[in-house]
């Protein structure tokens, strides 16, 4: 019996400025799985998810993009984020005269104080308070005053951006490079962090990462390789160690002649 | 300077263009008055209104003292009874009760700068004396307001501010129109005196329309230690206003802050600015505007840093966003050193909402209006971190309400 996927991606082409970046590309995410996105650099990962999430920069050229099995191509961010897509940004914009907790209490109806204003006399209220627990738990306790990405260190635009697109609940997920820049002791938060979530089981989770830390704690199911805007190889969990033994070439190139 | 000299200098100013700003034609205004007490249940219900919507509280809760006038004809001056150590009364009164106080009058500000400072001098005028006397810390504000409702006709103040040695002092000043008033034009000389480790904050909240024109003309001499902070919003439409506020930095380690919000609006020209100049060691400061321009508004925002002795450090921000495409930003920063070791930096910026932006906020759900919203009140959020939160709040508030009505 087919199911219908949560997200179909159907011979995708994607130009900026006019110059091709995906040249047709075809693949599922399926509801509930956990997907490793890999390819060498400039291979069409990042433009792949922001097309995905809708942004206008990335135009579609052809192909489609179904969600529960209906075209998403005439909705716009907003309208995908509140079907339940989500992207984490590798470098996020800082938005300044904003403060991080008050931004993530006004995104995340989880936190949203429910009491009326000036009830707490100068206290938080009990949202605010699992709010800070939480990020105490990625270890972004010292954000939460702090203007959004305004001089956030790398791995600490990582633990905002995770913590935002978690707290938002999505259906998908798009983790870009959720690991790059992140200290050992980091790492393993945001692998916990990630493990709690597939073992809950009700979110897809789709990793761009090169590195394997994460992809082995985290089991993933399903492993697409993207090379020159193309997808080129399918597989799993087992190629993880071969592909960080051999690199790309390697790997590619002996996966072509054994075909 | 004896007052036949005042006199003298005003008399040959008289037709003195301002070096910014649209000339003025004074003639077409009724200059003039003769203001008299009123106390606060003689404030009526519509100018009740009116002043509270620049954040004057005419049941004077939280105040420390009160200060209102009307055009130039009835006065409000209060300080609260347990309030020791403050001072605020009419300046005409002032004058009289202390000889001393004509060595404060056109000292900061020079009476012959141009037409409407020498204007001011020659016609008759009132204002406020604030004053916090040495050592006295008066940590709740006193609250003044300027309201200007007669057509064709010029309001004309003189005020003087002065924290004395020691003292702490912080104003929160607003300045309206009735909406209906038509072709009017006020002009306001304020000069401020902060002694030797005085602080004061002056925060201002302008509420014109789109019938008045508007020249302030103000400066502040700081002592050694002291510190001055000044906020300022202006969040209407106007026809036009062209302010320059100047500080002298004249005692050792003397710091001084100045802050603007301009949020512009309709046909309205905004010149705004603030001038630093660092003549002591160890002085500091910033000059910070914020300016938003919406619809066919214009907005010059001007800046400039003077240090005249090394080692003197002061910021220069002056950052514009773009709403409209028939509006207009202009940023005019100027750094002049003149000593060696001078530390004077700036940063000015004039943009539209980033793209950039507005799609990182969309995709955490929120929609294109909300998120533009969301990165102007950022941009817009003046954090002055000597201000106290009270008139951080007063500001904020203010900002928020603009907001909420224009966006
Ligand atoms: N905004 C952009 N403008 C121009 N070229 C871009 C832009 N974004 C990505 N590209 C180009 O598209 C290609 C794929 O980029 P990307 O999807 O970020 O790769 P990956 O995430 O796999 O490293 C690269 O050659 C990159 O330079
Ligand atoms: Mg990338």
């Amino acid at each position: 019996m087919y199911m219908t996927p949560l997200l179909e991606i159907q011979d995708l082409k994607v130009s900026i400025d006019g110059s091709q970046i995906l040249n047709g590309v075809s693949l599922q995410f399926e509801a509930g799985k956990v997907y490793a996105v890999l390819g060498p650099n400039a291979s069409g990962k990042s433009t792949l998810a922001k097309a995905i999430m809708g942004l206008p920069e990335f135009n579609i050229t052809s192909g489609d993009i179904l969600y529960n099995g209906e075209s998403i191509l005439d909705d716009n961010i907003t309208e995908r984020a509140n079907m339940g897509i989500a992207y984490a940004f590798q470098i996020p914009p800082a938005i300044p005269g904003v403060r991080f907790d008050d931004f993530i209490c006004r995104i995340c109806p989880e936190y949203q104080c429910k009491e009326p204003e000036g009830h707490f006399m100068g206290k938080a209220c009990s949202c605010r308070m699992e709010l800070y627990d939480d990020f105490e738990r990625l270890g972004i306790s010292n954000l939460a005053y702090r203007d959004l990405n305004e001089g956030f260190s790398g791995g600490e635009q990582k633990r905002s951006e995770l913590f935002q697109v978690l707290a938002m609940q999505p259906q998908i997920m798009f983790l870009d490079e959720p690991d790059s820049g992140l200290d050992y002791d980091s790492l393993k938060l945001v692998g916990r962090e990630l493990k709690s979530i597939r073992e809950k089981g009700t979110t897809t989770m789709v990793v761009i990462s090169h590195h394997r830390y994460i992809l082995e704690f985290l089991e993933v199911d399903v492993v697409y390789i993207l090379q020159g805007g193309r997808l080129v190889y399918t597989g799993d969990m087992e190629d993880i160690p071969v592909l960080a033994e051999k690199g790309y070439e390697r790997f590619l190139s002996e996966m072509k002649e054994a075909a | 300077m004896t007052s036949s000299e005042r006199k003298e200098q005003a008399e040959a100013a008289k037709d003195r263009k301002a070096t910014y700003g649209a000339d003025i034609d004074l003639d077409e205004y009724q200059f003039g008055g003769n203001p008299q007490k009123m106390a606060a249940d003689q404030i009526s219900e519509d100018d009740k209104d009116l002043v509270e919507e620049v954040g004057f509280r005419t049941d004077q809760k939280g105040v420390s003292g009160s200060f209102a006038q009307f055009d130039n004809e009835s006065i409000l001056a209060d300080v609260l009874m347990s309030q020791e150590g403050l001072e605020v009364m009419p300046i005409s009164q002032a004058l009289t009760k202390y000889d001393w106080l004509s060595d404060y009058l056109w000292n900061a500000v020079s009476v012959d700068t141009d037409k409407y400072t020498a204007r001011s001098e020659l016609e008759s005028y009132d204002g406020y004396f604030i004053r916090a006397l040495p050592g006295q810390k008066i940590r709740m504000p006193v609250q003044t307001c300027l309201v200007m409702k007669k057509k064709q006709f010029a309001q004309n103040v003189h005020n003087i501010l002065i924290a004395e040695e020691g003292s702490e002092l912080h104003i929160v000043t607003g300045c309206a129109t009735p909406s209906t008033v038509e072709q009017s034009l006020h002009l306001g000389v304020s000069e401020f005196y902060v002694k030797k480790d005085a602080r004061m904050t002056f925060t201002m909240v302008h509420k014109w329309n789109e019938a008045v024109d508007v020249r302030p003309r103000s400066a502040a001499i700081v002592q050694e230690n002291g510190v001055f902070v000044s906020s300022y919003a202006i969040l209407s439409p106007i026809k036009s206003i062209q302010t320059y506020p100047k500080v002298r930095l004249v005692g050792k380690n003397a710091r001084a802050e100045l802050y603007s919000v301009v949020y512009g609006t309709k046909d309205s020209v905004y010149d705004i600015g603030g001038s630093l100049m660092l003549e002591a060691e160890g002085s500091s400061g910033k000059v910070i505007s914020r300016t938003i321009a919406t619809e066919n508004s214009e907005i010059i925002a001007r800046g400039d840093l003077q240090g005249r002795v090394a080692g003197v450090k002061a910021r220069l921000e002056c950052n514009g966003l773009l709403l409209s495409k028939s509006a207009k930003i202009v940023a005019v920063p100027v750094l002049d050193a003149s000593a060696e070791g001078v530390e004077l930096s700036h940063e000015a910026t004039v943009g539209k909402v980033g793209a950039d932006q507005l799609n990182y906020l969309m995709s955490r759900g929120l929609t294109e209006d909300e998120a533009t919203s969301l990165i102007v009140r950022g941009f817009i959020k003046l954090q002055a971190p000597d201000l106290p939160p009270a008139l951080q709040r007063t500001i904020d508030e203010a900002v928020q309400l603009t907001l909420e009505q224009g966006l």
